[in-house]
């Protein structure tokens, strides 16, 4: 029998699988019909959804409302673009993000971690306008222009290599790097170290009495989340050629807040499906209309006040049900397991 | 005679803008900093709020209404807009687990939809009012222009009677009793919800006010919330979210930095160095200068 934590976890790896499934199955049409819009615009999606797994990382699990994770993002694509200028290598431009977030987020973190609540949400919000301005007055960065031109690199595997400017290719090695900061948070939150960042959420106060340092779990919650959206933000420059000083703005990490609320805070999966459909709603709206903030800000401020769980959060606890259920069935005559209505009431986080 | 005529030329025109902006900023921070300290909501829409009073210049004054009628019209006009977002979206969420959470994300939806509101009514591009007060005297070789010179006596008159609302009136000692203690408050007969509601309005109605009285010097266009915003938290966080004096005091003071920095510093380093300031007062000093309201 497992806990309710790991058994929530199963919930959110089956609807990640359902996910993976239906993006390998996009493709497939994708390749078929020699698409390169929608697997352009599929692996941007893919893309933001690692911001927000960060996003989801430190608000759904830790308690901690970043208003500011688009500055590690913009860190990683801004230092990923550079780095593929002057060398075209992926490995390198990959490490050299992930170290530049990393180094960034420690620091970030001890300012940020010295305020707690809506303080904190303030903090990372200034610090990502800080970035942002100074990226945006510096020259060798490609001031308001940001800087164009990235080349098109090989993703060099040892057995076979992925161009970037292929749709297809670049779309499943994102998908798999995606999934693989996702399979990697999932992990950390089920370790007992993950387990004192939800026990934060749950009562800050507390965690102290039990042995453990708030300080710290709440600064490695913090980093692990900018180096996720630093890992993120070195694909965007591959995807797109460019980076501008948008990708730091508030508006980035908004959306990224917004998908999370869309998908479910608190799921992990939620942040994937969240971008995603955030994306889609976005560019169908977008046929109709250019006024799609309107539909997209009811949308969110009613799912705020009827579904706050999201629909991740609402398809979940039945998932959780289903698997309990066959779980049972399997152990059938050993003992008896906890009644399902139980995990269905204490599921919503 | 150097230092004189740069005093004149430079440095006083600079100052003078330095306090219209800071007396701008002053009202839009009140009104930010009054529905954080009593309500305890940080509102994220609060910009838009302040576009929305702009535009109220630009679309009632198409219509014929007079510029000097519109300073009172649109802080009237925003009550019971300020009244429903209270009662149908905030106090929804209020009670909930995590207040300051879901308040400020659903002012941030808000904000995204009045944003594009906007857009959808006027259009992306900006406008230009008309200046009610144009002309200019000069005392002592410097130039006052006068709506601005009318702008910063306005905007001080209407601090001081808020402070004296706050501070000095029966009125005013149940908002700061609602603030410090809801449920005593309310068990002492003081109406909580309406005051809620009618603090809340009076914020939205200051940003309004704000709008309206800036629309003139700056072009009106639908983000221009956005850009102004930012600067009103980090005068509330300087001055100590709910705290009037320290709105004050901060709002003048930023102003000053920005506008007087610009003249040793490129501008567009501006931004950095104020949002530094916020990063360095919410490590050290959160509370902000001076303390909280009903708190202190």
């Amino acid at each position: 029998m497992h806990d309710r934590i790991t058994q929530t976890f199963r919930g959110s790896h089956v609807l990640t699988a359902v996910l993976v499934a239906a993006a390998l199955a996009f493709m497939l049409v994708g390749i078929a019909n020699n698409d390169t819009f929608y697997l352009r615009l599929g692996t941007e999606a893919l893309i933001f959804a690692g911001l927000a797994l960060s996003v989801d990382l430190l608000l759904g699990y830790t308690g901690l409302l970043s208003l500011g994770q688009a500055m590690y993002f913009g860190i990683g694509a801004y230092v990923s673009a550079v780095v593929l200028i002057h060398t075209q290598s992926f490995w390198l431009a990959m490490s050299a993000s992930l170290g530049a977030s990393l180094l960034a987020a420690i620091v970030g973190g001890i300012i940020a971690n010295q305020v707690r609540g809506v303080y904190f949400a303030l903090i990372t919000f200034a610090l990502a306008q800080v970035v942002a301005k100074v990226i945006y007055n510096t020259q060798s960065l490609g001031s308001s222009d940001g800087l164009i031109g990235i080349p098109v690199v090989d993703v060099n595997l040892g057995v076979a290599a992925i161009s970037t400017s292929s749709p297809a290719g670049f779309f499943l090695a994102v998908l798999t790097i995606i999934i693989g900061l996702y399979g990697l948070t999932a992990w950390l939150l089920n370790t007992p170290f993950g387990r004192v960042l939800i026990a934060l959420k749950a009562n800050e106060r507390r965690v102290p009495f039990l042995g453990y340092s708030v300080w710290r779990a709440r600064l490695a919650a913090y980093v692990l989340a900018g180096a996720i959206a630093g890992i993120s933000g070195a694909l965007y420059p591959m995807l797109r050629g460019f980076v501008s000083p948008e990708l730091l703005f508030f508006s980035t990490s908004g959306n990224a807040l917004i998908a999370v609320i869309l998908g479910g805070v608190g799921t992990l999966a939620g942040a994937l499906y969240g971008s995603i459909i955030l994306i889609v709603l976005k560019s169908v709206i977008s046929t109709y209309t250019t006024h799609h903030l309107i539909v997209i800000g009811s949308l969110f401020i009613a799912l705020v006040l009827f579904v706050p769980q999201g629909l991740t959060g609402y398809v979940r606890p039945y998932i959780v049900a289903w698997l309990e259920r066959r779980s049972t069935r399997r152990s059938n005559d050993q003992k008896p397991s906890m009644p399902t209505a139980v995990v269905l009431k204490r599921d919503s986080s | 005679m150097e230092l004189l005529e740069y005093i004149q030329y430079v440095l006083a025109p600079q100052v003078l803008n330095g306090l219209t902006v800071g007396v701008a900023l002053i009202l839009v921070a009140l009104g930010l900093t009054i529905i954080f300290g009593l309500l305890d909501v940080l509102n994220m829409s609060h910009g838009e709020f302040y576009a929305v009073g702009a535009f109220l210049t630009i679309g009632l004054g198409a219509m014929g209404v007079n510029f000097w009628a519109l300073i009172v019209l649109a802080p009237i006009l925003m009550i019971p807009l300020a009244i429903a977002v209270e009662r149908f979206l905030i106090r929804k969420v209020y009670d909930g687990a995590d207040r300051h959470v879901t308040t400020l994300l659903v002012t941030f939806g808000l904000a995204l939809v009045m944003e594009d509101v906007l857009k959808l009514i006027f259009g992306a591009n900006p406008h230009r009012p008309e200046n009610p007060l144009p002309g200019a005297s000069e005392v002592l070789g410097i130039v006052f222009p006068h709506y601005r010179f009318l702008l910063i006596i306005v905007g001080a008159f209407i601090i001081l009677v808020i402070s004296y609302i706050v501070y000095r009136t029966k009125l005013g000692s149940m908002v700061r009793a609602a603030a410090y203690d809801r449920n005593m408050a309310a068990s002492l007969g003081v109406p909580v919800g309406l005051i809620y509601s009618g603090t809340f309005a009076f914020g939205v109605g200051l940003a309004a006010l704000a709008g309206v009285l800036l629309a003139p010097i700056y072009s009106v266009f639908p983000t221009m919330g956005r850009d102004f915003i930012f600067m009103a938290f980090s005068v509330v966080i300087i001055g100590g979210m709910g705290s009037i004096l320290g709105a004050v005091v901060a709002g003048l003071l930023l102003a000053q930095i920005s506008s007087l920095s610009s003249l040793f510093i490129e501008p567009v380093w501006t931004d950095p160095i104020v949002f530094g300031v916020m990063v360095i007062f919410l490590m050290f000093r959160p509370q902000g200068l001076f303390g909280r309201i009903g708190h202190a």
